[in-house]
């Protein structure tokens, strides 16, 4: 069995995870306490394919390309949020997109060797709690075969 | 005849539910004597995520009679960066609302917003 979704989706915690002076990192929370800032979250992404437009007579079973947009989100708290904030985007970015794991994970899921990741853009949030908080939320694509027989 | 809103309805507010508190403008070596009411709530702030994720913190608040803070000698020019401390925690004046009354904006109540000191 091989869940190649899963696996880019646990790795990229473990990513996020070591960035420096990430104090937690989790999957899909949706209710983060303050408590627990600088926090990175990662959240499942969407799957599509090109597959509604394939009337081909391909077996259903056969490989099909499928890209799946996750979404991290990075929040934080500082007496002026701006530049730490970028840090951990900086490292985010770079880490994800260089680490050898995910690269190994989606490209050997093609039989060409045609997985892909890329990085797609990022949003920023600003607002008052007890402090000064901002959270960056960043999007991501992973390209990779989608096995149905590995499943 | 003009209803003193002053003594009928914010005084006996505050004695009931006001806490003592000091106010100390920025720069100075001793703070005055005032009585707040303590207004931190909790607070949601989003974080912008497709599904809606949101961080749980609190917005601290307090409101002050305008009046009190005139008699101590506390004018507008001095609440920014003023240090509040009451029930026990010490804050920083961020920003102001002022909330008028049916005497007008200056025997009305302030409603401060207030900030954690230093994060780390």
């Amino acid at each position: 069995m091989a869940d190649v979704r899963e696996d880019i989706l646990a790795r990229l915690l473990e990513v996020v995870a070591s960035i420096p002076n990430i104090r937690s990192a989790q999957r899909n929370n949706v209710e983060i306490p303050e408590d627990q800032l600088p926090a990175a979250i990662v959240f499942d992404g969407d799957e599509e394919t090109n597959d509604a437009s394939d009337l081909s007579m391909r077996p259903p079973n056969r490989p099909t390309m499928v890209r799946m947009h996750p979404e991290i989100v990075i929040a934080q708290q500082a007496d002026e949020a701006g530049s730490d904030l970028s840090g951990l985007r900086r490292e985010l970015i770079k880490r994800v997109i260089t680490d050898t794991a995910l690269n190994e994970t989606i490209v050997k899921t093609g039989r060409f060797g045609n997985g892909a990741i890329r990085y797609l853009g990022c949003q920023t949030d600003l607002g008052w709690g007890r402090s000064l908080q901002g959270a960056l939320r960043a999007q991501f694509m992973f390209k990779y075969a989608l096995k149905i027989e590995d499943l | 005849m003009t209803i003193d809103y002053s003594a009928m309805l914010y005084d006996p507010v505050y004695a009931e539910i006001g806490v003592p508190a000091v106010f100390t403008v920025v720069g100075a070596d001793t703070g005055a004597e005032i009585t707040v009411i303590d207004d931190t709530r909790p607070k949601l702030l989003p974080t912008g995520s497709s599904a809606g994720a949101e961080v749980q913190s609190v917005g601290p608040g307090a409101f002050v009679r305008i009046p009190e803070l005139t008699a101590k000698g506390i004018a507008r020019a001095d609440y920014g960066d003023a240090v509040l401390a009451f029930n026990g925690r010490s804050w920083i004046v961020r920003s102001w609302e002022l909330r008028g009354s049916p005497n007008g904006e200056d025997f009305g109540e302030v409603r401060f917003s207030l900030k954690a000191g230093a994060v780390g």
